[in-house]
């Protein structure tokens, strides 16, 4: 039964990581293959977390577990937000058919950059 | 098929072949932003890879490494945005 | 509430140790049993009973939360199966009710969290947010789903 369930959640951890990988490779521009990055690999790694507090069943194994887990929940939104602002800093472009940008030339933004000429930051 | 067997054959080749598209996004990324998307998530399949590796073996000693590797992925993403945010406004 | 909240945990380490099993299992018991305890005695004693209220509203979120995690993705993931885009991504200004920097943080985090969205920046007075949404049919629609079921949720919780 244990054995069983371990196969299970390792399997569904490992797929939502293959998912992730693969829209961090096909996604066509920055901020898309970001957001299907962070919670996918989240996900996954807590599944297969877990399944390893499952087979090892001990008390230490299970509060390194929630430790990773914690850490990997707290952390990686954290970064995303970091990674994300200095890329529309640094002139990243959205995709070709995004319907609307209310972040372009917004006074009340800190992401106006004035060493930037304006016309550079705008999408294709 | 016991459980070792069954990650070390079934599970451990769909993470190898998740880093093999991380590692295809690392080499090709258009930008310098991209590869480090593609770094922190190439460290926390590695927080996966650890973990599977620690029931194959049956030693739970291995996830200490495993949760010091996920408080230096969000290091290495802070101090790289932190990095590139200077590169800019110096220019 | 912080009262009934020690009050709670000292009685979870009283039951852990009168049972003399150190797991998480018997922790999670414990809890359950200490929170029943509690809300008998609140009950006659006619005290407050904030505590009793909030609880629960904390189990209910993480759940809805995790339903909504569930169902965006699998909207990301049949995008990323199928060969064509059926996505419209686009940048909003959203204008939050959260206040300090604790709630904002708190929020968002559970934005971050979902997939298809990303948190782009926030403004310099502290009163919006700029998101990037993957699936943005409809601006308006997308706007009161956020403020509705995510953050009043949220701040429900946390003030």
């Amino acid at each position: 039964m244990n054995d069983l369930l371990i196969k299970i959640l390792s399997t569904l951890g490992a797929v939502f990581v293959l998912i992730a990988s693969f829209g961090v490779f096909k996604m066509p521009d920055f901020y898309s293959r970001l957001s299907v990055t962070i919670k996918a690999a989240t996900l996954g790694i807590g599944c297969i977390l877990i399944a390893a507090t499952i087979h090892f069943a001990e008390f230490s194994v299970t509060t390194k577990a929630i430790a990773i887990i914690f850490f990997l929940f707290i952390t990686s939104p954290v970064a995303g937000f970091l990674i994300s602002k200095v890329a529309y800093i640094t002139g990243t472009k959205l995709w070709k058919d995004s319907i609307i940008d209310e972040l372009e030339n917004d006074p009340d933004s800190n992401c106006t950059n004035p060493a930037l000429p304006k016309d550079k930051i705008k999408k294709e | 098929m016991t459980v070792e067997d069954y990650i070390a054959y079934i599970v451990m080749p769909i993470i190898c072949l998740a880093i093999f598209f991380i590692m295809l996004r690392f080499i090709k990324g258009p930008q310098v932003v991209d590869r480090v998307v593609a770094l922190d998530l190439l460290i926390t399949v590695g927080v996966a890879f650890i973990t599977l590796f620690s029931i194959i073996v049956n030693n739970p000693l291995f996830l200490d490494e495993a949760m010091i590797l996920a408080l230096i992925a969000f290091l290495s993403t802070v101090a790289f945005s932190f990095y590139i945010f200077k590169r800019k406004r110096d220019e | 509430m912080l009262q009934n909240f020690l009050l709670n945990i000292l009685l979870t380490f009283v039951w852990v140790a009168l049972t003399g099993q150190l797991g998480y299992t018997n922790f999670v018991f414990g809890y359950a049993l200490g929170f029943f305890i509690l809300w008998m005695v609140n009950k006659s004693v006619n005290a407050s009973t904030e505590y009793f209220y909030r609880v629960p509203k904390i189990f209910a979120f993480i759940l809805l939360f995790f339903y909504d995690l569930m169902k965006a993705n699998y909207e990301v993931t049949k995008d990323v199966i199928t060969p064509n885009y059926n996505m419209k991504p686009g940048i909003i200004k959203y204008e939050m009710e959260a206040k300090t920097d604790f709630e904002i943080t708190m929020l968002a985090n559970m934005i971050a969290l979902t997939p298809g969205t990303v948190v782009v920046d926030l403004s310099k007075n502290k009163k919006f947010m700029y998101i990037h949404v993957m699936y943005l049919t409809n601006k308006e629609e997308f706007i009161e789903r956020l403020s509705s079921r995510i953050e009043r949720k949220l701040l429900e919780i946390i003030r």
